[in-house]
């Protein structure tokens, strides 16, 4: 068993964001948590790997580090692609004494080639399109071999094309890696492409759980409404 | 019968209580409270990470390349305006008080009084003024451009120490580098406080120098250097703070900087008095 949640609950002042979720993700596995906008999506990550406290509940993991690919990538734009991808490596107490310059090289060119790119260690952030920062975030996401890695909406505000490229390095990523991979998304394509299993958040609930294929089949009120994107349903937006 | 008394008084309450949150008394304690709230939390996080600092300190490894960029970035890019901020407020000073000092008879204690201004207060003082404005504004919004673009959190996700990576090398690049910019605004704010006086006064160069030295003793030097120290740590730990802390995305930038120029402002101004009492009171 790779991530664990058991009756994980976490209110924000009033707010009541997670309400009592409990689900599993085993390794090579990957689940995607879908919801509308506001519904706690990134809030399950933030508490999986440590950003926020829950108020209560559990969170087990296997032993090993825990990879975060962020919504907007959140490389670190002082530092160039390869100073990215090789910072936990260089920084970390425990990993920097254990690799030279010259491996650090050979480590950055690698994950590189993992996910597509070659030639840029040198280039700043800033100097690169959406979707090559975004890939870049995977390589610096699994350069310590994490045993699980969370996609905060990893294909938000990229074209078809480049959506459809992350899906496929999302699904190589797991392969390689055999990581318990959970992806947060609201895009169709990217919960089909990508997960193994779904369940769909609604007001700090699990209202739905299942294959991507019974998403698809509508047969909750809940997947009918989110697949339809309509309007009329159980889900009530709050504008 | 007693419940429905129960839910009279509860009514009765609750209206009584919308009644004064409508009052501007009420407006005016709440207010006072957010601000001693926020005050004191600012101050706890200020002392955690403070204390964090040190510890980070003498346990880990500090980044040499990381703190010679900080260094350079601290005391050689700020040097040109903390000394032309130093060096006017010295002619302005000079100009307002060594004429009239000659007036009265006064002239052998221009270079005197000049020297030990400067070097007691203005040298230190002014400089952490520029220092505020060019680097400290400059840390807190780098640090809080970094949280509201998640990088803060990539950074522990990553495992790697936020105060380790942060907050060593830019407030120690404070420690380091104020003490030496202290002392080369003081000496350029006497040398423009001996050429505004030679320019205003019938006094000499030799004059003002054979006083100046009258009005300075180890002492002096030795606070001057201490508070460069204390003023430089104080406003990188505040800068850092602020813009580690701040939340939102470009209010939050701007509220992160300026509430760490206000707080370094009042914190260094509190220090000098500190150090006015213990030193020369």
């Amino acid at each position: 068993m790779s991530i664990e949640v058991k009756n994980l609950v976490k209110t924000f002042g009033e707010n009541k964001v997670i309400n009592d979720i409990s689900f599993k993700v085993n390794d090579s596995e990957t689940l995607a948590v879908v919801g509308f906008s506001g519904s706690g999506k990134s809030t399950v990550l933030k508490l999986i790997c440590g950003l926020l406290t829950p108020d209560s509940g559990e969170i087990i993991t296997s032993e090993g580090d825990i990879a975060m690919v962020f919504q907007y990538s959140a490389l670190f734009d002082s530092l160039n692609v390869a100073d990215n991808i090789s910072f936990a490596l260089r920084e970390r107490k425990d990993l920097r004494k254990k690799f030279k310059e010259k491996d650090l090289k050979e480590i950055v060119r690698q994950k590189l080639e993992l996910v597509g790119l070659k030639g840029i260690e040198d280039k700043f952030p800033s100097e690169l399109s959406g979707g090559m920062q975004k890939r870049v975030s995977f390589a610096r996401a699994i350069v310590t071999e994490p045993k699980s890695i969370l996609y905060d909406e990893p294909t938000s505000g990229l074209d078809p094309i480049s959506s459809t490229l992350i899906e496929d390095y999302i699904v190589r990523l797991k392969e390689e890696t055999k990581a318990a991979s959970i992806v947060v998304t609201h895009q169709m394509s990217t919960i089909t492409r990508t997960a193994d299993r779904v369940i769909m958040l609604y007001d700090g609930k699990i209202v739905f759980e299942g294959t991507p294929e019974e998403m698809l089949r509508q047969e909750t009120p809940y997947t009918k409404q989110f697949v339809t994107a309509s309007l009329e349903g159980p889900m009530k937006m709050i504008a | 019968m007693t419940l429905q008394l129960f839910f009279r008084y509860n009514k009765a309450m609750g209206a009584i209580q919308k009644y004064l949150k409508q009052s501007a008394t009420y407006k005016i304690f709440s207010g006072i409270a957010n601000l001693c709230e926020d005050f004191l939390d600012t101050l706890g996080k200020i002392t955690i990470k403070g204390l964090q600092f040190f510890k980070a300190l003498f346990t880990s490894k500090i980044d040499k390349k990381e703190l010679v960029e900080q260094c350079d970035r601290f005391g050689i890019s700020s040097l040109p305006i903390t000394l032309s901020i130093v060096g006017m407020t010295s002619i302005i000073v000079a100009s307002q008080v060594a004429n009239e000092m000659v007036k009265q008879g006064g002239g052998h204690f221009v270079g005197l009084l000049m020297t030990m201004l400067i070097v007691r207060e203005v040298g230190s003082i002014m400089s952490g003024f520029a220092i505020i404005s060019m680097i400290g504004s400059s840390f807190a919004s780098e640090l809080a451009t970094m949280r509201v673009t998640e990088q803060i959190d990539a950074i522990k996700v990553l495992k790697v120490n936020p105060v380790e990576y942060l907050f060593v090398p830019r407030i120690l690049s404070g420690i380091l580098m104020m003490p030496v910019i202290v002392i080369i605004a003081s000496v350029v704010g006497v040398l423009a406080g001996a050429l505004t006086t030679a320019m205003t006064t019938d006094l000499g160069f030799r004059a003002y120098f054979d006083s100046a030295w009258h009005g300075v003793y180890m002492k002096d030097l030795g606070v001057s250097l201490l508070k460069g120290v204390v003023f430089g740590g104080t406003i990188a730990l505040i800068s850092c703070v602020c813009g580690y802390y701040a939340s939102g995305g470009a209010k939050g930038v701007g509220l992160a900087t300026t509430k760490a120029v206000v707080w370094s402002f009042v914190a260094i101004v509190v220090w000098d008095m500190i150090f006015a009492v213990i030193f020369f009171f």
